[in-house]
């Protein structure tokens, strides 16, 4: 090359450029793609093609396809299923919210400052640890002899028996993912412009008047996000309703485990009944997505 | 409650009584002192500037009449009422903030409704209020916008309504022209005295702009160091600085320290370290007392020729020379050593170069002896 | 939840290792129940053969299907299917047709098992052990003996939550068929209808479905009383005295577990080398005195000590046995009934 006797012409080097600006965008997407298409589309539509199949059992012949799955679900006590699992979710993510929301703020704006990461990391050392693990230690501590009721008879406090209750269930899934709730709200509320609240106040308001009219708009996309994470995780919750729920807390994780191995092998129900929770799922996220955009838009 | 605050201080109003009065405050952060001994008094009506460098205690000093601040000793008074012990919230002074802390979630039109809905104003009061203060600010067609969808002027404009439009007692505003542009500035300067003049409640305004306080100020505090160095009005504060830091803060200025050779009232004959020799305007000063000489650049003129009468004249060279269009910036070196920045009207009579040897002269009242700090 | 129960270390606790072709690292990939193999088992047969043996748990006849079906099929030379779950597999064509010839010991079987209904002439499995299935309840906390079935629904208010049921739907649904006076087996719907209802009523009162995992909540008195498996149960009582096992008196269910090497199974050779190993005497009962299990083997229960022989739990009386049966499979209409009424109880 000699570049001072035969200078090339940039034209020619965008031109043979420009056909390749395709090229970066695919490359660099192209793994994740693939790995996308491989391990979440096709399994979906794979599920979906199932739960068409009505009584589909494994390893029997299966008559075409149909809504019999889906209308098996309609059935009362499946439905009361769904309800279930909505309201465990509803309620565990509403006590994350209520027990982690002041917990976020303290340690957020309140706590000392050269404490806080300290803090932090302490509280959320829990996810560190296996969630199974966390719902068998509930286990021995709710168990009747165990070491709540050992704490409330010496409180001169009747025993409870909530072991394999619904309570336990509340108690599991909202340990299990308070840590979560504080994380996300924590971060919301870190960047909270405390000015804003010295402004509030400039203009007569309250602590409390602040706090609703200031603190909470002002992290609403953090609350938002976090509860939208909580629901979504507790609603398709296995472990917790599993060990500390019993007989009494059928939720449609649970549910769709058994079709698929439990006794009764009904992969057209199961895949059905997943087909829901999938939507549901997603509904939540087109939810948290579209709640973000918002909050982006005016925050900008 | 702010009302109540107000309205039992209203009986007991006497015409001379500060709309805010500060009295011996001090305000420690841990071991640093961020005020010490303040005592001002700033006057109903009055629109009064707190000026200093950055990390004078100017800010502190407004929060603590705010109510952001406790002080740690000492009172704080609002219309005679001691505040020192009140929370923000219920002290009847309204804020402009630096950055204007808009609520970026509401409206224009809410954010300025903000503090009459907390006060549970009935709505149509509000509405009537909200539409009173939009039209003063020039800000009718952006009711409906957020925050973020105005400019800077006018985010500036939604925080001086939303001060303003709950009456306060005192206005307190924060560097409130800091992050505008020289042009909008000057302009939102015009615009702040007219609204000062037409709504003729108290301001308090802080600013490290010597300029912003001096075109606006009827009065202006000079901190430094978390202490009042001087209280005046502007042309005091220029033409009679109490204290060397004064006159080096406000506007630029030649500092020569020296000692008190002659002291007559009125005046006295001042020996710089350099050996000059300078009859200056002073107080109360004796022989033989440590000062310093201020003169202003713009006082000192120069001349090719050695000029007559009893002032103050000097032989030396142009060192540097600076062309800024109404005028010449120069500094001349004395043949005694010392150099003085002089600022000269561009005339055709002194045709000047650097190294042209000059004299510069001036009177004996336009330069200032100082005690030394 | 199955591997928590294990305390066998060489036992795979997070699930099969078996994703795929686990069979072709020349060790014999087993795929069992809980308490059926322990270090000293897979140790001696490692000694005499020189194949490593891999462990893998499973807490239900079903799970283990479900994972056989769905691509867990070469992944292992042996399996631990129950009675009904041979008779199920083999209308899948899931096992391998046993070559007689290269089995030693099979005369060693006790006589009841020369020709199972389940498996004509254990063409496809080779017995391996059995036992009861029926309460098993802490002597200190419950409110009285069981004796029968009904106990529990006698006594469902002061047992409330302090039951346990096996996560079986079969046993579960004919346990209750046979507190009726039905039988395991019924095919009639308004039997197993009837059985349902029963179970129903005593849901609320269940503290839950589980097949391992109640044993320390028993032993801790927070469970009065759980429907066990013999196997399970009888390692307990003889852990504490104030554990009791009693098969009801109206008749529980019998069942047998085999060995069985799945049709598409990789090292047939280590599986056939497995069966024969087990099949001898001295292993069996060495195996028995650990692990608690009623053998199939009668020279090797002859081995056993007199106290384990005459342990009436493990070995019950030919009147006790009269009154049980076997689970097998029912027919396809009876199986939907069964798993629509089993999902909707557990789901109530």
């Amino acid at each position: 090359m000699t570049p001072a006797s035969a200078p090339i012409p940039s034209t020619t080097w965008a031109a043979r450029l420009a056909p390749r600006r395709w090229l970066g965008p695919v490359v660099l997407l192209a793994p994740a793609g693939v790995w996308l298409l491989l391990l979440l589309v096709l399994p979906t539509l794979l599920i979906l093609e199932i739960s068409l199949v009505p009584g589909l059992r494994l390893g029997q012949p299966s008559g075409g396809y149909g809504l019999g799955n889906y209308l098996q679900i309609l059935q009362p006590v499946y439905l009361r299923v769904i309800g279930r699992s909505l309201a465990f979710a509803v309620g565990s993510t509403l006590l994350c919210l209520v027990l982690g929301f002041p917990v976020a703020y303290w340690l957020a704006l309140l706590s000392p400052r050269r404490w806080r990461n300290l803090l932090l990391v302490g509280f959320i050392l829990p996810l560190w640890t296996s969630s199974l693990l966390r719902a068998y230690a509930w286990t021995t501590i709710l168990r009747p002899s165990g070491v709540f009721n050992t704490m409330l008879t010496t409180l001169g406090l009747p025993a409870q028996n909530w072991l394999n209750t619904p309570t336990a269930v509340f108690i599991g899934l909202t340990y299990s993912f308070l840590p979560y709730m504080v994380l996300i709200l924590y971060a919301s509320l870190e960047k909270l412009d405390t000015r804003l609240l010295e402004a509030a106040a400039d203009l007569g308001a309250t602590p409390r008047q602040s706090f609703w009219k200031i603190t909470v708009p002002q992290t609403l996309p953090g609350i938002a996000a976090a509860s939208l994470l909580v629901f979504i995780s507790t609603l398709s919750d296995f472990v917790v309703p599993t060990l500390l729920g019993g007989a009494s807390s059928m939720n449609i994780s649970r549910l769709i485990y058994n079709q698929f191995l439990g006794p009764t092998r009904a992969w057209g129900f199961g895949s059905a009944l997943s087909m829901v929770l999938i939507l549901a799922v997603s509904l939540a996220i087109a939810l948290l997505l579209r709640y973000g955009d918002r909050n982006t838009v005016t925050e900008a | 409650m702010a009302q109540t605050v107000r309205a039992a201080t209203a009986a007991a109003v006497t015409q001379t009584q500060p709309d805010v009065e500060l009295r011996q405050v001090f305000k420690t952060f841990g071991a640093d002192l961020a005020v010490r001994q303040l005592d001002l008094a700033v006057q109903p009506g009055e629109f009064f500037s707190i000026l200093g460098p950055s990390g004078c205690g100017k800010t502190t000093t407004l929060r603590l009449i705010a109510g952001f601040e406790t002080p740690t000793a000492g009172d704080v008074l609002i219309q005679g009422a001691n505040v020192s012990a009140v929370p923000a919230h219920r002290r009847p002074v309204n804020t402009v903030f630096q950055s204007y802390a808009l609520f970026d979630h509401m409206t224009v039109k809410d954010n300025i409704a903000f503090g009459l809905k907390i006060r549970h104003l009935a709505a149509a009061q509000v509405r009537d209020r909200v539409g009173d203060a939009l039209r003063l600010v020039r800000l009718e067609p952006m009711a409906n916008r957020y925050p973020a969808q105005l400019s800077g002027g006018q985010q500036q404009r939604v925080a001086l309504a939303r001060a303003l439009v709950n009456r306060p007692a005192v206005m307190l505003l924060d560097e409130p022209l800091g992050a505008l542009d020289q042009k909008l500035r000057k302009q939102m300067q015009v615009e702040l005295t007219t609204l000062h003049r037409q709504l003729g409640i108290t301001f308090i305004m802080v600013t490290h702009d010597q300029e912003e306080a001096l075109a606006l100020s009827d009065r202006i505090a000079v901190m430094n160091n978390g202490q009042i160095e001087q209280i005046g009005t502007p042309s005091d504060i220029y033409d009679r600085p109490h204290t060397p830091f004064v006159a080096d803060f406000i506007g630029d200025t030649n500092l020569l320290p020296g000692r008190i050779d002659e002291a007559h009232p009125a005046q006295v004959r001042v020996t710089t370290e350099s050996g000059l020799r300078v009859l200056a305007r002073a107080g109360n000063m004796s022989s033989n007392q440590a000062v310093v000489v201020s003169v202003r650049p713009e006082k000192i003129n120069l001349s090719l020729g050695a000029a007559g009468g009893n002032g103050n004249c000097y032989q030396g060279q142009v060192s540097h020379l600076m062309y800024l269009g109404t005028h010449l910036h120069c500094i001349v070196r004395l043949s005694s050593g010392e150099s003085l920045t002089v600022r000269q009207p561009n005339r055709a009579d002194t045709p000047i170069a650097v190294d042209t040897p000059v004299y510069v002269h001036w009177a004996a009242d336009d330069c200032l002896a100082l005690e030394a700090a | 939840m199955a591997g928590l129960a294990a305390t066998n270390c060489r036992q795979n606790l997070s699930g099969p290792s078996a994703g795929g072709g686990g069979g072709d690292d020349g060790a014999l990939h087993i795929y069992t129940w809980a308490n059926y193999t322990d270090d000293g088992l897979a140790d001696a047969f490692t000694e005499r053969t020189g194949i490593p043996v891999v462990v893998d748990i499973f807490d239900s006849n079903e799970i283990m299907l479900t994972r056989m079906q769905a691509g867990g099929g070469d992944a292992y030379s042996i399996l631990y299917p129950s009675d009904y779950m041979v008779s199920e597999m083999l209308e899948l064509n899931l096992l391998t047709e046993l070559d007689q010839s290269r089995i030693t010991g099979l005369e060693n079987l006790k006589a009841q098992w020369a020709n199972p209904a389940y498996d004509p002439n254990n063409a496809h499995s080779i017995p391996f052990c059995w036992g009861t299935t029926g309460l098993l309840y802490n002597r200190e906390v419950s409110p009285g003996e069981p004796i029968d079935w009904d106990f529990l629904w006698e006594n469902q208010d002061a047992l409330s939550r302090r039951i346990t049921m096996l996560d079986d739907m079969r046993e579960t649904l004919g346990a209750t068929l046979k507190s009726l006076g039905y039988s395991y087996n019924s095919s009639n719907p308004a039997e197993i209808e009837a059985a349902y209802n029963r179970l129903l009523e005593l849901q609320p009162h269940i503290a839950a479905f589980k097949t391992t995992g109640f044993e320390n909540e028993l032993l801790g008195g927070d469970l009065s009383v759980s429907m066990a498996y013999s196997s399970d149960a009888i390692a307990l009582t003889l852990e504490d005295d104030r554990m009791e096992y009693i098969i009801p008196d109206s008749g529980a269910s019998l069942w047998t577990d085999t060995l069985a090497i799945p049709a598409t199974a990789p090292n047939v050779d280590a599986a056939y080398q497995w069966i024969n190993f087990l099949l001898e005497p001295e292993t069996a009962s060495a195996a028995v005195e650990r692990l608690y299990f009623a053998t199939a083997n009668q020279a090797a229960f002859e081995r056993l000590p007199a106290d384990i022989q005459n342990n009436q739990d493990l070995y019950p009386p030919e009147e006790v046995l009269a009154k049980s049966e076997g689970i097998v499979a029912v027919d396809a209409d009876s199986t939907d009934l069964f798993d629509q009424f089993w999902t909707e109880v557990t789901s109530a």
